[in-house]
């Protein structure tokens, strides 16, 4: 409401929301006469707003054509358990004062109870100038029950596929639908055995919740690495971001596929064994395939130092299962120039695409015919002195 | 004519007094305090540079042995150079001093043979080298326990006791040979210079001679490098004569368990040969066994040679 007393009549918007005289109308009505008077005015006399949304009305005192004047201002009429304040430049104040031609804007900041109930609510702020009418402003403010608060988790890529060795990188999507921040605990849910992180998207920290504003959104990255030995399949993982109150959550998909893993041997477990040079000496090795997909063709070969010759028995084992052992018998004649102590031979086991290898030490011992032959010279020796002890004896 | 019994009547009797008359022999004194006080010095010195080593060995007690340190030589190269004394001392004058003492006729009317007596001088002479020898070991051992605080493995016991072994066989061809030259010379000072001529020749000059005569056997021609190889092979079979090459190979291969061969070595053989790794005892015995063997068989030929050329003599002059 406005006080115009220069003018006979306000002009009144009273089924409008805006509750003042237009200046720009005035002038029109009055032939280029500027109106004169106080005003109390707001943008939106009235509003919804969500609960637990702080009402704020910004609010203009304009004196146009008056001599400055005091102007008390008071909240008249506000429902139960509410509680309003009046502010300029940010502090409370109770008047203000307004030069001529000039505008004070204020501010009122409303507190709805705890517990408000959706529905309107009607009030009207008062402003008493000193020595005039009182200016009345109704304002009417509808409460809205709030929006429910929503977590969404989505996925960049929701299956991923490699083998047991790999780690499977998921970029996931978190966005806060709700209307306040809030701190989610981000949950995996895999098979018995599998470990999973979340980690920021550009970043080695690991992450157990994160902060995320109204409306925002924010990529994580979860990575799964499953268990070794882990058999190819289909594996899935429910991945959840929860406060409390929300849930969101997303199924990954985690296709492994099999891979071989191939390990050689040697006889009981060792990796030495003794041959003599220039003889034929077997050692039984064994092949396994401690992977998880079948080795299609294992190929046994042996490196030695020249003049050796060694050879595996089969050369070639034709499909090993998982979890499977064979054994192999390798052949190895050390050269009949060796001399006697360790040499080391290099065995390698080459599956496709997997292989293993391993050094095998060889004590090599010489023929003990020579030692023989060194008890014949000695035997000869004494046959000798025995003949001349029979030739010569006894004198 | 054949005469009946055994021909070693009477030969412990022998044994027993030639080693209990060498035992108290002021010569024997006299060689035995020279190889004990050459032994304190060269194990003195070996064990303060083992000491001042930092690191870890296997073969301590080994090392005893074959460590040298300026000035001194190892304890197994004076054994080398000095058993050759001890056997030349033994028995240069075994059977010519018996002469010369007049007193040959006298044993030999005693109910023994003169198999026995030669036989008896021998072994008697070898024991006593065998308890000197054992004595020396202990010594040497014994003076590494207190100075080392270790125990020697069994390995190394072992080893210690091959190496005895060895040394004694050394001693008994120096023997064997001084005794053949004291049956073949009648002045006892004749054949002690002969054996020691001998021992010169064989422990300092044999090791110039054998490569002059390997060049003139096998001379290397530049275009063929086979005769590199055949030079050196002969090199070593003439090395090879001499009893002091052969002791020498045996204590290395004994004494210092990673010596995987002691002849020519081609590189295709040491293509993926472990260095360094020690090779077990068996092994070793075995790569020395020709070394010890031949030792034996020179010892026990010369003997030989001695005996009948004894047999033969005339010893009523």
């Amino acid at each position: 409401m406005i006080r115009v007393p220069s003018l006979p009549s306000a002009i009144l918007f009273a089924g409008g929301l805006v509750l003042c005289a237009s200046p720009v109308l005035a002038q029109d009505q009055t032939n280029s006469t500027k109106p004169t008077g106080l005003w109390l005015t707001t943008d939106f006399p009235a509003v919804t707003e969500r609960i637990g949304e702080k009402p704020t009305l910004p609010l203009t005192l304009t004196n146009a054509g008056e001599p400055p004047q005091r102007v008390t201002i008071s909240l008249d009429g506000l429902p139960k358990g509410w509680s309003g304040e009046v502010t300029g430049d940010g502090k409370p104040i109770g008047a203000a004062m307004v030069d001529t031609d000039a505008k004070q804007r204020l501010e009122l900041k409303l507190t709805e109870p705890k517990g408000a109930k959706p529905g309107t609510y009607d009030f009207t702020i008062n402003a008493h100038p000193a020595g005039g009418a009182a200016l009345t402003l109704p304002v009417s403010i509808t409460l809205a029950a709030a929006a429910p608060d929503k977590v969404k988790i989505e996925p960049k890529l929701p299956a991923l596929r490699g083998t047991p060795r790999s780690s499977f990188d998921y970029s996931l999507s978190i966005s806060n639908d709700s209307p306040n921040e809030a701190t989610y605990n981000l949950l995996a849910q895999t098979p018995p055995g599998f470990v999973a992180t979340f980690k920021e998207e550009y970043g080695s920290q690991e992450l157990t919740s994160m902060p995320i504003k109204a409306g925002e959104t924010k990529t994580v990255k979860l990575s799964v690495k499953p268990p070794k030995d882990v058999k190819a399949g289909l594996y899935p993982v429910t991945v959840a971001a929860s406060n409390g109150d929300v849930h969101g959550q997303a199924r990954l998909a985690m296709d492994i596929t099999g891979q071989p893993n191939v390990t050689l041997s040697g006889p009981g477990g060792r990796l030495s064994g003794s041959a003599e040079a220039g003889k034929e000496q077997t050692f039984n090795f064994t092949v396994g395939n401690t992977g998880t997909a079948p080795a299609a063709a294992v190929t046994l070969s042996a490196n030695t130092p020249s003049g050796w010759k060694a050879s595996f028995e089969p050369k070639t084992l034709d499909g090993l299962s998982p979890d499977d052992e064979k054994q192999v018998v390798l052949h190895l004649t050390p050269s009949d120039k060796a001399i006697a102590g360790d040499y080391m031979v290099s065995l390698d086991a080459n599956g496709q695409g997997t292989s293993d290898s391993e050094q095998f030490r060889v004590t090599v011992t010489t023929s003990t015919l020579w030692g023989a032959g060194g008890l014949a010279i000695i035997a000869a020796a004494v046959v000798v002195l025995g003949f001349s002890v029979n030739r010569y004896g006894r004198r | 004519m054949r005469r009946e019994g055994s021909p070693f009547t009477g030969l412990s009797a022998v044994a027993m007094k030639e080693a209990a008359d060498h035992m108290t022999s002021a010569r024997m004194h006299l060689v035995m305090l020279l190889v004990i006080l050459t032994a304190i010095g060269s194990i003195y010195a070996a064990i303060g540079q083992i000491k001042s080593t930092v690191g870890q060995d296997a073969f301590l007690f080994l090392h005893l042995f074959t460590t040298a340190r300026q000035p001194l030589p190892s304890f197994v190269a004076f054994l080398g150079f000095l058993l050759p004394l001890i056997g030349i001392a033994l028995g240069f004058d075994a059977v010519n001093g018996e002469y010369s003492r007049r007193t040959m006729s006298r044993i030999l009317s005693q109910p023994i043979y003169r198999d026995a007596l030669l036989a008896g001088k021998f072994l008697g002479g070898l024991l006593v080298i065998g308890i000197c020898l054992v004595t020396l070991w202990l010594l040497v051992t014994g003076l590494g326990i207190l100075t080392l605080g270790l125990p020697p493995t069994s390995e190394e016991i072992l080893r210690g006791i091959a190496f005895l072994a060895a040394s004694l066989a050394y001693a008994g061809v120096w023997l064997a040979v001084s005794m053949l030259f004291s049956t073949l010379f009648r002045s006892p000072s004749t054949s002690a210079l002969a054996a020691l001529t001998l021992w010169l020749l064989f422990t300092i000059f044999w090791g110039m001679l054998a490569p002059l005569v390997a060049g003139a056997i096998a001379p290397v021609d530049p275009f063929n490098p086979i005769t590199v190889v055949h030079q050196a092979e002969w090199q070593q079979a003439l090395a090879r004569i001499s009893p002091n090459t052969l002791y020498g190979e045996a204590t290395t291969a004994l004494l210092d368990p990673s010596t995987r061969s002691l002849g020519l070595i081609f590189l295709n053989q040491l293509q993926g040969a472990l260095m360094g790794a020690p090779l077990p005892f068996e092994a070793s015995a075995l790569l020395i066994w020709p070394q010890l063997a031949g030792l034996i068989a020179a010892m026990v030929v010369v003997y030989t040679i001695a005996y009948v050329a004894f047999q033969r003599q005339e010893i009523r002059a």
